[in-house]
C-alpha cells in the first residue's frame, strides 16, 4: 500500500503550504509489487484525474519506465495494462513522503501513510 | 414491454431500509420496478409480503442476489382475502402456468406468517388446487417448479400470547398470496459471512454486518467504482463495499483504529479473510477537516459512520483553548518522539454533518452518493432537520430510521445532482453559516447529540445499551 494512485492524489496540506506542495518526494522507500484486479472502465474514468508528469516520474523513481512521457491521445490495451500496473500494483510499504516546498515529512509505516499534521502546522 | 407481477417476501427487520435498498439495487442494474400504487410513497412495509411489477424474470434473480432484505421472489398467480378469490384469479392466470401442466416436476408449500397452520389443513389447501391438473411428478427434493401459498395473519403477539394454542385462529388470515418461486434471496447469507464476531479484526466501533451490507447497497457499489470512508475506523463498510466489487479508500484521524496491534493493519487482515484486500486501495491517517486530497470530483460514493462523540470521540485537530501556542521546548519534545499524537478538540455533530455534505459535494463525482448515519433524538426529530445540512446541488434520496428507543440513527443517502464544480470546504463556522438553505435558522434534533445522550435525553435515561460510537 501507498500505491502510486494514492501518491498521485495526496498533496502537502500544512498551513500556508499551497504552492509547489505536490508531488510529494518518495524517501527511503521499501517497495513491493502485488497483483491487482484489472478494470478498464475504472482506468479510463480515472485518467482525467491523473497528474501525468508526477505519475511518470514517481514510476521512474521506483524503476518502472513503461509509461509515455505525455499522456497518449489514443488509449489502447497495451497502455491500459501499463497504467494499471503503475497505478495499482506498485506498493510503497515503508518510507516517507516529503513535501518539496516546506519539507514536512509524512512517514509510511506498514503501508499506512501518516498524513496528520502537528498542531503548529494547521491553519 | 409487458410488466409481470411478483410477490416479494422480505425479512422482517430494518423495515425502513427495505424500499431504499430495492430502489438502489434497481438503479444500479437498470431495473424498472413498478409499485402497485404507482409510486413508493404508499408502500406498506409492516408486512413481509409486497407485490411489484418487473419487466422480466432475470430482474427478479438480480434483486434476489443483491438485496440483503429479500428472502424470496415469486411470480404472482393470485392474491386475495379468501380462497374463493384466490382460485378465481388463479384460473384467470392459467396462461402463466399452463406450460407446466404436461411434465414439470413440482412441489407445493403452504406457509403462514404470524401463525402456524395445522398439517391437516395444509393438505386441504393443496388439494383445493387440484383443478390445475399438473401431470408432472411431485418431487420434494429437486422440483423444477415450487408453488407457494402464503397466508398472512394479524400480529397476535400480546399479553395472552403464551396461553394461546399455536393453531388458534387458523384460517382467520388477512391475505393469501399464491405463486411460483422464482428466486431465493442469496444475499442474506452475507450477514453471516460478515459477522463482526467472526472477523479477524474488529473494535468497539465496528458496524454490525447487516447494516454494513445495507449501507454498501445504498452506495451502488460495483466493480470499477471508487468509494471512500473518511471515518473508516476498523473498516466494516470498507469490507462490504469491496465485496460488491468497488475499490475503496479509508482514512481515520486515529491510526490505531486502522491498525490494531499487529504489523499488518487490522483492516487488511480482515480484508484478506474476505478476499478483498486487492480492492482496498489505501488506508491513511488524517483528520478529514485537514485533509491532503489534492482534488475533488474523485469518488463515486462516500460511505461512512461519523463519530457522534459518544464512544469514539468526534474530534478534530486543534485545542479547545485556541490561543495556546506550543513552546520551542514542547515542539522539540513532541516532534522527535514517534508516533506523534496531536491534540484534538471536540467536533459538534450538526457542524460535522453540514461539513460532511459540503465535503461530499466537492469530492464526489456528479451523480455520486453520500451515505452516512445521523444519530438523532427520536422524539425531537423533524424532517426539517435534514434540510439544515443540505447545500445547493445536493438532494436527499433516502432516509431510513434504525430505532433504539429514545434515540435512533438515520441512514441518510444524498445524491450530488449537480455537475458543477465547487471549491473544497473550509470546515469552519463561517462556511456553515453562509449556507443559503431554507432551514438555516432551524435547530435540528441532532445538534449537541453528545450532551443530550449523556443527559439521557432529559426525558428519561437511555434504556438500551445499543452500540453507539
Ligand atoms: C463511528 S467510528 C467509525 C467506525 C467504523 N465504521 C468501523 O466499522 O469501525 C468513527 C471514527 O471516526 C474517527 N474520527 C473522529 N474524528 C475524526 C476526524 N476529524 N477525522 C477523521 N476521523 C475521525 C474516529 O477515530 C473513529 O474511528
Ligand atoms: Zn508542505
Amino acid at each position: 500500500m501507498v500505491r502510486l494512485i494514492t501518491h498521485n492524489l495526496l498533496a502537502c496540506h500544512a498551513k500556508g503550504c499551497t504552492t509547489n506542495n505536490f508531488p510529494l518526494k518518495l524517501q527511503d522507500v521499501v517497495v513491493e509489487v502485488r497483483e491487482a484486479e484489472f478494470n478498464a472502465d475504472f482506468l479510463r474514468g480515472f485518467l482525467p484525474r491523473i497528474e501525468w508528469t508526477a505519475l511518470v516520474n514517481a514510476a521512474k523513481e521506483l524503476g518502472d519506465t513503461s509509461l509515455p512521457l505525455e499522456m497518449p491521445e489514443m488509449v489502447d490495451d497495451e497502455f491500459l495494462k501499463n497504467l494499471h500496473h503503475v497505478l495499482l500494483e506498485i506498493h510503497v510499504d515503508e518510507g516517507a513522503m516529503v513535501c518539496p516546498n516546506c519539507g514536512h515529512k509524512y512517514p509510511i509505516m506498514n503501508g499506512i501513510p501518516n498524513m496528520l499534521l502537528a498542531e503548529h502546522e494547521i491553519g | 414491454m409487458t410488466i409481470s407481477s411478483y410477490i416479494f417476501v422480505f425479512a422482517q427487520v430494518h423495515e425502513e431500509f427495505r424500499i431504499p435498498e430495492l430502489l438502489s439495487v434497481s438503479e444500479l442494474y437498470n431495473i424498472s420496478l413498478t409499485f402497485p400504487g404507482g409510486d413508493s410513497t404508499y408502500a406498506d412495509v409492516s408486512t413481509p409480503f409486497m407485490i411489484f411489477g418487473l419487466e422480466c424474470e432475470e430482474h427478479a434473480h438480480i434483486l434476489a442476489r443483491r438485496c440483503i432484505l429479500v428472502k424470496s421472489i415469486h411470480e404472482l398467480y393470485a392474491t386475495g382475502k379468501t380462497y374463493d378469490e384466490i382460485h378465481e384469479q388463479n384460473k384467470a392466470s392459467k396462461h402463466l402456468w399452463e406450460k407446466y401442466i404436461q411434465d414439470t416436476s413440482f412441489k407445493f408449500k403452504v406457509e403462514a406468517y404470524n401463525h402456524s397452520i395445522p398439517q391437516r389443513r395444509q393438505k386441504e389447501v393443496v388439494v383445493a388446487f387440484s383443478y390445475m391438473g399438473w401431470l408432472g411428478k411431485i418431487d420434494m427434493k429437486n422440483p423444477e417448479v415450487t408453488l407457494y401459498c402464503f397466508e398472512e395473519y394479524r400480529d397476535k403477539r400480546g399479553s395472552s400470547a403464551s396461553l394461546r394454542h399455536r393453531h388458534e385462529g387458523d384460517g382467520d388470515f388477512i391475505q393469501v398470496y399464491f405463486g411460483r418461486l422464482v428466486a431465493e434471496g442469496t444475499a442474506r447469507h452475507l450477514v453471516k459471512t460478515f459477522d463482526v464476531k467472526k472477523r479477524s479484526y474488529y473494535g468497539n466501533t465496528s458496524m454490525e454486518a447487516e447494516i454494513s451490507l445495507l449501507m454498501a447497497n445504498q452506495t451502488l457499489a460495483s466493480p470499477g467504482k471508487l468509494i471512500y470512508d473518511p471515518f473508516v475506523g476498523t473498516g466494516s463498510m470498507a469490507h462490504t463495499t469491496a465485496h460488491f466489487g468497488a475499490f475503496v479508500y479509508g482514512s481515520d484521524i486515529d491510526g490505531r483504529q486502522i491498525r490494531g496491534k499487529d504489523n499488518t493493519p487490522g483492516i487488511m487482515r480482515a480484508a484478506s479473510q474476505y478476499g478483498v484486500s486487492e480492492r482496498i486501495i489505501d488506508l491513511c491517517t488524517f483528520d478529514l477537516t485537514k485533509n491532503p486530497w489534492r482534488c475533488g470530483n474523485l469518488f463515486d460514493a462516500i460511505l461512512t459512520d461519523p463519530p457522534y462523540g459518544v464512544r469514539a470521540g468526534a474530534k478534530r485537530l486543534g485545542r479547545k483553548n485556541e490561543s495556546w501556542r506550543p513552546t520551542e521546548k514542547f515542539l522539540a519534545n513532541r516532534l522527535e518522539g514517534e508516533p506523534y499524537v496531536p491534540p484534538t478538540k471536540p467536533y459538534e455533530l450538526s457542524a460535522l454533518a453540514t461539513d460532511l455534505v459540503l465535503y461530499a459535494r466537492y469530492a464526489l463525482k456528479p451523480g455520486g452518493r453520500l451515505v452516512f448515519f445521523l444519530p438523532t433524538v427520536t422524539e425531537e426529530y423533524e424532517e426539517l432537520d435534514l434540510q439544515t445540512m443540505l447545500c445547493e446541488g445536493m438532494e436527499v434520496v433516502a432516509n431510513s430510521l434504525q430505532n433504539f428507543g429514545s434515540w435512533g440513527r438515520r441512514l441518510i443517502t444524498i445524491r450530488k445532482k449537480t455537475s458543477q464544480s465547487f471549491p473544497p470546504p473550509t470546515f469552519d463556522a463561517s462556511a456553515r453559516e453562509s449556507l443559503e438553505n431554507a432551514a438555516a435558522s432551524h435547530t435540528p434534533a441532532h445538534k449537541d447529540f453528545r450532551e443530550k445522550y449523556f443527559s439521557g435525553f432529559k426525558r428519561d435515561t437511555p434504556e438500551t445499551s445499543q452500540p453507539v460510537s
